[in-house]
């Protein structure tokens, strides 16, 4: 027994040591965990824990002078889920995959069912723990999401992990995209970008803590940094005029496939800006709003620039309207370039001739013969007229404009004639307006302004005034001549197209050359390139009480026409006549009844109760009366005559219903049992019967 | 002192039990917070006094096991053999938890416990009875050892489907008690390696079956030991920062930052968490009370009139100390990922009542010891 004994306790030793030797093992490694690998742990250590996340402030909303929502941040979520969540055991999933790709199928309708399924079990077997359902989902979409199978089992359980981002939207689409702004390669441009600092709001911290299952957990329950939401910006911009703005001129830029226009409409007195558009031609078919032209492209301006010549002249005294100069038969030869007008054989005329007809002999002469001997005067009044400076507006990118002066080495001889007519020179669309906005306004030039105000949360931050840049940019004798010459270039001058007899308008037509790559204008005989023309349009109305002063510039067009007053000043009488149709504080003089004098004959047909109605309602005859369904009225100097309109197409014939509008012509026909097909557009023209096989009674009808 | 007359048996085990149980109810409190948070809504107080009671039962048990006279733990360990292979065989068919079948819910209590932790100790008092009995022709093959050999498979064997490491660490150690048992160490490192062949049999028909089950994990955990950079090697990482944060002093209880990333906090790592909070100061702690564990085996081994309590003792603690010293590996990176508690400090119902029963059942002998009780026959 003892033998026995001692042989046990021997190895029990010899298990002992090595229990020991295991038991040191663990020591040994538990210290080089420590010490060894210790600073890498450590650095890991620190990375994982806490940390500090941001939360973002949401960006403040910029509006229109109304009120309007022009730009604002939604909510957009990004779901994703955890194949894994503990609550997803295989059973539930096997039971409810079928309904959660239907549900996700039905929602987003992106891909089939079988293909979410196959997706959805993929994910599970690869136990991802973050698989991506779907990006940019919104709020809506994603109370919904909540309710599907699976998913419903809830915060955690439910797998369903919910990222938020915010969206920029602006509410009006393309009105004014690119004065609103965006964000464009991570730099916001338009308003976005200049009032960035204020929209952009201060970001928040919290710190987080990871916990199992890689859940971030906030550690406190404040946030450690508050996030303050952004301001709102409220603009000058008026949605009614800037969508009329951008309607006028994209129709004109795709009439005339010019390369890219602006419009810029103003209001007189304060130097608000109610509308900026812009377009740049993406294709035939597509312009985009890409570039603002309006404030950064300077280019050479030509005609509309000689108001500034003849603001020079007149104010210095040196000439009057009413004087006369000799055109010279619209050629004039300055050193070695030929000034020429556009239309020739022009002799002796007035001043105020030379400026309506737009001679380009006439002002260069008189600024030659004036200024001449010292140039520095022509270029210090421009200069005083803020020309050569920019505007100041409130967004980023404004072109730099150069009016050269004497001392500089590209001043030739050449320079004072051609500068008078808007050569040598480069300007921005928006200085121009603000000097045609200076003389509407009386000679008080303001700045420009696109941000009224802007506030936080109720409370204002900044409001912005209108900023006088000049208070008499001529002596007031001098803006009631260049206003009379203003308002007699459309009564009688180069722009007699955009007369109307309830408003007057005022400005001036731009016909420029446009300097190629190579600095030639190409306006010499000899040229056989095609030209490039760029033709403008800036003015002001009511001419006599001026409220908006607007400019139209448009580049390149392609077509034959490109004077100013065929292409761009369209755009301007439109602007200019459905601010008046919406403004009644414009409208003077109230609308007599011979404004909607009835024309003289008016021929309609239609069903005579739907007549009986517009004649009590327009016309406040309320003694109509016919026995007929279907009439064709006769107006005639307020006398109506009525013609029964046979509506039982025995004979087949439909000639009954020629003249008729469609949607009468298609309510007759079908409910004789007819299936109409309908061609074109307007009223009834032809009627044609097609035999079919079935013998089914089908119409054509083809409108005009 | 008046109250220690009632604690009969070894002292120094007592007091082992009493610090064990100490850093297992300080560290569950600690570590059960995320747990907590995400299942009690914060009530941490939930964890603990579910563990407090569990300790306290299990010291209860152990008090009565205590009280036991040893003698009759070889008649049960017959039975407890009988009754855990039927057992082991219905946990592997049962339901499952985590892809692997190893618990068996008592019917009325709400509690289940893992058929393994009962067959363990229920082989181990087997092989002292068998080995004590056979001890006169010990060294015969035909006699002594083959019939020893049927049950270390069989239970072995019904384990592996279920618990590899379980099982790995049950036949280790079963082979470690035959050893101390003097069966010829030439069978022994037969049967050792023959044990290895058929676990690479076992290995390589499981991994060409189409239901892998537990297979891939364990092949995961083995990969992942190998290549450190593993992306996967998430547990183990966690555990290094805990270590290397703790330090010599550790963080001071209640402040682990890494009971967030470590899975398993008051369980699998629980020593990892051990050193966060207290340092190397207690990790080095526990490793010694540990050694002294097995060290009081031993000595109640030398002690031991007969070979059935000496058997009984030291296969008991190197068994527990055993699995510690495999948990505190695993916890260090010293061994690939398994999932063995530590024993007496992780938490777990019936683990720890199974470890305060064979830790009464070493006291019995070592009050039979000191009350002269071995010798009377």
């Amino acid at each position: 027994m003892m033998d026995n004994k001692q042989y046990i306790m021997k190895r029990t030793y010899v298990v002992y040591a090595g229990v020991c030797l295991f038991a040191c093992a663990v020591v040994f490694q538990l210290f080089k965990v420590q010490y060894v690998e210790g600073e890498k742990w450590r650095a890991k250590a620190k990375e994982l824990t806490t940390q500090y996340q941001t939360i973002d402030a949401s960006r403040g909303n910029i509006f229109s002078i109304d009120g309007s929502l022009l730009a604002t941040s939604l909510p957009i979520y990004e779901l994703r889920m955890d194949m894994r969540a503990e609550a997803i055991t295989d059973k539930i999933f096997a039971k409810n995959i079928d309904s959660l790709a239907i549900q996700l199928n039905n929602l987003f309708n992106d891909k089939t069912v079988s293909a979410y399924k196959k997706e959805l079990k993929r994910a599970r077997r690869n136990k991802e723990r973050y698989h991506l359902l779907q990006r940019g989902v919104r709020y809506t979409q994603l109370k919904e999401v909540k309710q599907f199978a699976i998913i419903k089992l809830g915060k955690y359980k439910g797998g369903l992990i919910v990222l938020q981002h915010d969206k920029r939207e602006q509410p009006f689409k393309n009105l004014a995209v690119r004065t609103i702004g965006y964000d464009r390669a991570g730099k916001p441009v338009g308003i976005e970008g200049k009032y960035n600092n204020y929209l952009v709001g201060q970001q928040g911290k919290r710190l987080m803590q990871k916990i199992a299952g890689s859940v971030w957990m906030p550690i406190n329950s404040e946030n450690e940094v508050e996030p303050h939401d952004g301001a709102d910006i409220t603009t000058t911009i008026d949605v009614n005029i800037q969508d009329v703005a951008q309607h006028a001129l994209i129709t004109q830029l795709k009439k005339h496939k010019a390369h890219h226009g602006c419009v810029i409409v103003m209001e007189v007195a304060t130097g608000q800006i109610k509308a900026m558009a812009n377009y740049t031609r993406k294709d035939t078919a597509t312009y985009l709003e890409q570039y603002n032209y309006a404030i950064g492209e300077a280019t050479e301006p030509g005609s509309t620039f000689k108001l500034a010549s003849y603001l020079t002249a007149i104010d210095d005294g040196y000439i009057k309207i009413s004087d006369t100069i000799d055109a010279e038969g619209g050629r004039k030869k300055f050193y070695d370039r030929i000034v020429r007008d556009s239309h020739d054989g022009t002799n002796r005329i007035s001043v105020q001739h030379a400026f309506e007809t737009s001679s380009n002999v006439a002002i260069a002469k008189i600024i030659n013969k004036y200024y001449a001997k010292n140039p520095r005067k022509f270029t210090d009044k421009l200069y005083s007229l803020n020309l050569n400076s920019p505007t100041g507006i409130d967004l980023n990118g404004e072109a730099q404009p150069r009016i050269k002066n004497p001392k500089d080495k590209d001043w030739y001889g050449t320079s004072l004639p051609y500068m008078a007519h808007g050569y040598e020179l480069t300007v921005t669309p928006l200085q121009i307006l603000t000097l045609y906005n200076a003389v509407a306004n009386n000679g008080v030039m303001v700045k420009p302004m696109l941000v009224k105000n802007i506030q936080r949360g109720g409370t204002m931050l900044k409001q912005y005034n209108t900023t006088v840049i000049n208070n008499a940019i001529a002596k007031p004798s001098t803006i009631k001549q260049l206003r009379t010459m203003l308002e007699g270039v459309v009564q009688q001058g180069s722009a007699q197209n955009l007369k109307t007899n309830y408003m007057k308008i005022a400005g001036k037509t731009g016909t420029s050359v446009i300097a190629s790559s190579k600095g030639s204008y190409n306006n010499t005989e000899e040229s056989t390139e095609a030209k490039a023309y760029q033709a403008s349009f800036a003015g002001y109305f009511p001419a006599e009480n001026p409220v908006y002063s607007c400019i139209v510039v448009v580049n390149n067009p392609s077509g034959k026409l490109y004077y100013g007053n065929v292409v761009a000043g369209p755009i301007f009488k439109e602007v200019a006549d459905k601010i008046y149709a919406t403004q009644l504080n414009l409208q003077t003089t109230p609308v007599t009844d011979t404004t909607f004098k009835i024309k003289k004959t008016l021929i309609q047909m239609g069903n005579s109760n739907d007549f009986a109605t517009i004649m009590r309602a327009l016309l406040h005859n309320n003694n109509y009366k016919t026995n007929a369904d279907w009439v064709k009225i006769n107006v005639d100097n307020r006398v109506t005559h009525n013609t029964k309109i046979e509506t039982s197409f025995n004979k087949k014939s439909f000639n009954s219903l020629i003249g008729m509008g469609a949607r009468d012509a298609v309510y007759l026909l079908e409910n004789k049992g007819y299936s109409v097909i309908i061609r074109g557009k307007g009223n009834v023209k032809r009627i044609t019967t097609i035999n079919t096989v079935a013998g089914n009674k089908k119409v054509i009808i083809e409108l005009v | 002192m008046k109250i220690f007359t009632y604690f009969k048996g070894d002292k120094v085990i007592w007091a082992i039990v009493l610090l064990l149980s100490l850093f297992s109810l300080l560290s569950v409190y600690s570590a059960t917070s995320t747990l907590a948070y995400k299942h009690q809504n914060g009530n941490a107080f939930y964890y603990m006094f579910k563990h407090l009671f569990i300790l306290s039962l299990g010291f209860v048990l152990m008090y009565l096991v205590h009280s036991v006279r040893y003698t009759l733990f070889s008649r049960i360990a017959q039975l407890a053999l009988f009754l855990a292979v039927p057992l082991l065989m219905f946990t592997l068919l049962g339901p499952k938890i985590n892809d692997a079948s190893r618990w068996i819910a008592i019917p009325g209590t709400g509690l289940t416990f893992q058929t393994s932790d009962f067959a363990k100790l229920a082989l181990i008092m087997y092989l002292a009875r068998f080995l004590s009995q056979k001890q006169d022709n010990i060294k015969d093959f035909k006699s002594a050892f083959l019939p020893i050999l049927f049950p270390i498979t069989l239970i072995c064997g019904f384990i592996l489907p279920a618990n590899f490491s379980t099982a790995a660490v049950l036949f280790v150690t079963s082979m470690v008690i035959l050893f101390i048992g003097r069966i010829n160490i030439k069978y022994i490192l037969g049967i050792f390696f023959s044990g290895m062949v058929m676990l690479g049999i076992f290995l390589a028909i499981l991994s060409q079956m189409p239901n892998q089950g537990r297979f891939i994990t364990w092949k995961k955990r083995i990969e992942n030991f190998r290549n450190p950079d593993s992306e996967n090697n998430f547990q183990v990482d966690q555990a290094k920062i805990a270590i290397a944060t703790g330090g010599v002093l550790g963080k001071g209880p209640g402040k682990s930052t890494q009971r967030n990333f470590l899975p398993h906090p008051y369980s699998d790592f629980i020593y990892a968490f051990i050193i966060e909070e207290y340092g190397s100061v207690a990790g080095v702690f526990v490793v010694f009370l540990y050694l002294v564990l097995l060290t009081r085996g031993i000595n109640i081994l030398k002690h031991s009139e007969k070979t059935f309590g000496g058997l009984l003792a030291i296969g008991i603690t190197f068994s527990l100390v055993f699995q510690a010293l495999i948990n505190m590996a695993v916890a260090t990176n010293l061994f690939p990922v398994t999932g063995q508690p530590l024993p007496m400090v992780s938490m777990g119902g019936t683990s720890i009542w199974f470890t305060s029963i064979a830790l009464g059942i070493v006291l019995s002998v070592s009050r039979s010891i000191n009350e002269g009780e071995d010798n009377d026959e």
